[in-house]
This record gives structure tokens, C-alpha cells and sequence, in this order.
């Protein structure tokens, strides 16, 4: 077992990339989200409670809830630590002594490799199939419930919301374009069993993902998104979202040509980790929404 | 030379909040370490007991959205089912019904209850909680926004379909 419940939410970092990352992200979705951090202050604003023997039983119930793993809060940060665990280390160290200045791409066009448009939408579509088996787990419907996660989506707010606007504006257009949708509906389609199993997160979850072998999961992770299109294209038209307008927001924080989007991907994969971050978040709340009304 | 004296009231003074500070910060961590270290060392399935009813059976006892108010079903797992209420797309308010098996020290608080709702005994908890104990389960109203008072919280819980609950086992 690994941290506790509380020093993840402790721990969780207040600046760095990734903070920076989603805030410049805030235009999609004003005021959703302000980076809760700290296990006590998550629990005053979730609840509005601050006496602290009440504090204190909301903390415990959600530890416990927490450890215990049949809950299923666990296989979700868990999911979400897992899809963002790529070659995260080459871009963190890049970055150490770049905190908190304005960091120009060019530089680090030697040591980043953008990934075809295949391993993209791979990439892109099991981090979406890792969303709603983490939304199952946390929310205690069955894993293949596509149609209650879509449901579910217009619901979202806050930081889970903000992780949604993160993957179709970070892991869809910039890397893939206007149209990356029907581009990763097409790439899905093309793809094969053999060429999943190649996938490295893929190995990882596919356990968890519905379906006997591969080639039911890859159906499964296609029905997946093929069913939140429509919510994706909804966001896209209602911000007027081109690759050119999230890059200029996330301009504040990183010098990049429009030529180097494919580099600005693979630099913002190896160097964010935006769903663990905000999917611990999301777990924190949940499981602090849970404990109150138990006590 | 006054002067001088000065600063260094002022480096000694800050230098005791330092101190003062940092001396203290490390003891608010702690207050979580007893139930980290009690709920690790069990097994499986220690939160939620195993009699504990499924979160589904509750969801036909939640009161119906009327009056501009949406119903939206959020968490359903074993033992406990919530909803949340909104209203102008904000949320108002929090709707739970739990199990208190798991929990017996929920239901042990309403042994000093001196008000009902719905005939059922109630009380209230922090500032945005009323509770109720029907049976073995405990139904609360959470309020979410200001505007949701405690008489809200007491309505709303009167309008769960209390005497069902209460039969369900």
C-alpha cells in the first residue's frame, strides 16, 4: 500500500506545470476550478463544517472508507495514476530549475519525441475509458455502464470537470487537431488487437477494462467513445476550441511556435501529471461526500 | 545604536514566530495517523458491513424534485445512496440515506434526541446537517448553499418516504 489518503491530498502541489497547465485552461471552464489542496481544507470546503471533532470523524470515516479496497476508491486513483505514469521523469527533471519561469519549448525539442497519431489516439481513448471505469468505481454503478457515464458527464463540474477540458483540449487538439475526434474514431477503428497489446498503458489497466481479450476490450474502449462524442463536440463548438486558441492560453506559461504543436503534446505528456492531480481531487471530494453523511 | 537595538527585537521576535510556527505545524498531520494505522491493519471489506443493505433498495424512498428543483443520483454503493439537489444549475443541497451498521456510533448520537421529523427522532449536526434515524438507517439533508436552511433540511427529509424505509430490512 502506498500513501495514505491524507498525505496525497496533502502533497498535492500548490504551482508547477501541471497547476499551471489547468489554469490557463480556467477560459473553457471559468471559476471551476481552484486547485483544492490539503486532506483538513478539502474537507471545510466540500462540507462547509469547521467544528473540529466534526472534522475529525469526517476524516476517519473517509480513511477507512478509503483503505478498505472493496470500495473501489483505490482501483480509481489507482486508474488515474496509471494512465498518466508515462515517461513522466525525463520531462520532471528537464524542469526542476524551471518553476515559476515562462519555459521556451525550443529547448527541449531534443529531448522530447512526439508520438504518431495512432499511439496518440490510443493514448487519448484509454484515458477516456480510464475516466468512466474510475467514475464506475467511485460512484458504485457497474464497470460497463457507458450510458450512466454519459449521462453523468453534463454533471460534471469542478476538478472533474477541468480534467475532462484538460484531455480534449491537451490530448485531443493539440495533438491531433480541429477534427481529432473523427480522426480518433477512425484511428480506433483501424487499429488492431495485436497493436493494443503493444500499448504499454494498455498492459497496465487491461485487466480492469471490460471484455474477455483484447479484442472485446478494443470494442469496448471504441463503444466508449464513440458514446462521449457528442458531449466532446458540445464543448468544442460551444468555446469555439481550435488547437491555435488553447495554445495561446497556454501560452502564459510556455513559448511555443504553432508549427511545434506535435512537440508541445509530447512535451505536456512527459512533463504534467493532470489526471492523477486532479483525479486524487476528485476521489478526496467524493469519498469526503460520503463520509459526512455517514457519521 | 537605538536603532540597532531595534532590529534585533525585531530578528529575535521573528525568529521566536519561526520557531513558534514551525514547532506546531508538524501536530496537525498527526490527528489522522490512529485511524490510517487501525483501518490498514484490517482486511478487506472492514468499512462496510457485510449485512449492510445494497445502496439500490434506497433509491425509491428519496423524495421527489419539484418547485425548480433537479434530483440528480451521485453515489450508490453498498450501504449508502446520495443525491444532490439543484436548483438554477447550482447545487443546493445533499440528500443521503445510510446504513448505520457500519457505522454504530451514527446511530448511538440519537440516543440524546429530544426532536422528531416525520415521528422519526432527529438531530441536528454541525452547521449544514439535519439527520434522521429510521429503523437502521440514517437519512440526512446536507445543505450546499446558504439559501438551503435548516427548516429546508427538516421539509425535505419529511418528504422521503420514511414509513417504507422504515420496513425495508
Amino acid at each position: 500500500m502506498g500513501k495514505s489518503i491524507v498525505e496525497l491530498v496533502d502533497q498535492l502541489p500548490t504551482g508547477g506545470l501541471t497547476v499551471s497547465m489547468l489554469k490557463s485552461l480556467d477560459f473553457v471552464a471559468p471559476g471551476q476550478w481552484q486547485n483544492p489542496v490539503g486532506f483538513v481544507n478539502t474537507i471545510k470546503t466540500v462540507t462547509g463544517e469547521d467544528d473540529e471533532d466534526l472534522i475529525q470523524q469526517i476524516g476517519e470515516r473517509a480513511i477507512y472508507l478509503f483503505n478498505d479496497k472493496s470500495q473501489g476508491y483505490q482501483t480509481a486513483l489507482w486508474l488515474y495514476q496509471t494512465v498518466d505514469a508515462t515517461d513522466r521523469a525525463l520531462g520532471a527533471a528537464a524542469l526542476a530549475n524551471k518553476v515559476g519561469e515562462k519555459i521556451p519549448l525550443l529547448g527541449f525539442l531534443n529531448s522530447v519525441t512526439p508520438k504518431p497519431d495512432k499511439a496518440q489516439t490510443i493514448d487519448l481513448t484509454l484515458k477516456l475509458v480510464a475516466e468512466l471505469l474510475a467514475f464506475c468505481q467511485i460512484n458504485g454503478i457497474p464497470g460497463d455502464s457507458i450510458g450512466d457515464f454519459v449521462a453523468s458527464l453534463g454533471e460534471y463540474s469542478g476538478e472533474s470537470l477541468i480534467r475532462m477540458v484538460a484531455l480534449v483540449c491537451v490530448d485531443g487538439l493539440i495533438p491531433l487537431g480541429p477534427d481529432f475526434i473523427s480522426k480518433a474514431i477512425s484511428g480506433i477503428n483501424q487499429t488492431n488487437p495485436q497493436e493494443l497489446e503493444q500499448n504499454s498503458t494498455f498492459q497496465n489497466i487491461k485487466d480492469v477494462i471490460p471484455g474477455n481479450n483484447a479484442s472485446s476490450k478494443l470494442n469496448f474502449i471504441g463503444e466508449s467513445f464513440d458514446s462521449v462524442k457528442g458531449w466532446m463536440s458540445g464543448l468544442v463548438s460551444a468555446n469555439n476550441l481550435t488547437p491555435q486558441k488553447v495554445v495561446s492560453n497556454l501560452q502564459s506559461f510556455v513559448d511555443v511556435a504553432d508549427d511545434k504543436l506535435d512537440y508541445l503534446a509530447a512535451f505536456l505528456d512527459v512533463s504534467t501529471n493532470y489526471y492523477e492531480h486532479t483525479g486524487t481531487q476528485t476521489l478526496a471530494h467524493r469519498l469526503i461526500e460520503r463520509a459526512v453523511a455517514e457519521i | 545604536m537605538i536603532l540597532h537595538r531595534g532590529r534585533r527585537v525585531v530578528a529575535a521576535l521573528l525568529l521566536s514566530v519561526m520557531l513558534l510556527t514551525t514547532a506546531c505545524a508538524p501536530t496537525t498531520p498527526g490527528r489522522f495517523d490512529q485511524a490510517q494505522k487501525e483501518s490498514t491493519q484490517q482486511k478487506r471489506g472492514q468499512s462496510v458491513a457485510k449485512t449492510a443493505t445494497q445502496g439500490s433498495e434506497f433509491n425509491k424512498f428519496f423524495p421527489k424534485a419539484s418547485d425548480g428543483y433537479q434530483r440528480v443520483y451521485t453515489q450508490e454503493k453498498k450501504g449508502f445512496a446520495e443525491a444532490k439537489l439543484k436548483k438554477g444549475g447550482k447545487d443546493i443541497a445533499l440528500l443521503s440515506i445510510s446504513d448505520t451498521t457500519s457505522t454504530p456510533s451514527a446511530a448511538a448520537k440519537f440516543s440524546n434526541s429530544t426532536k422528531k421529523i416525520g415521528g422519526y427522532p432527529a438531530v441536528e449536526v454541525g452547521k449544514t446537517q439535519t439527520a434522521i434515524l429510521v429503523g437502521k438507517y440514517q437519512v440526512k439533508a446536507l445543505s450546499r448553499d446558504p439559501s438551503f436552511t435548516a427548516s429546508d433540511r427538516a421539509d425535505w427529509l419529511e418528504n422521503f418516504n420514511l414509513d417504507g424505509l422504515a420496513k425495508l430490512k
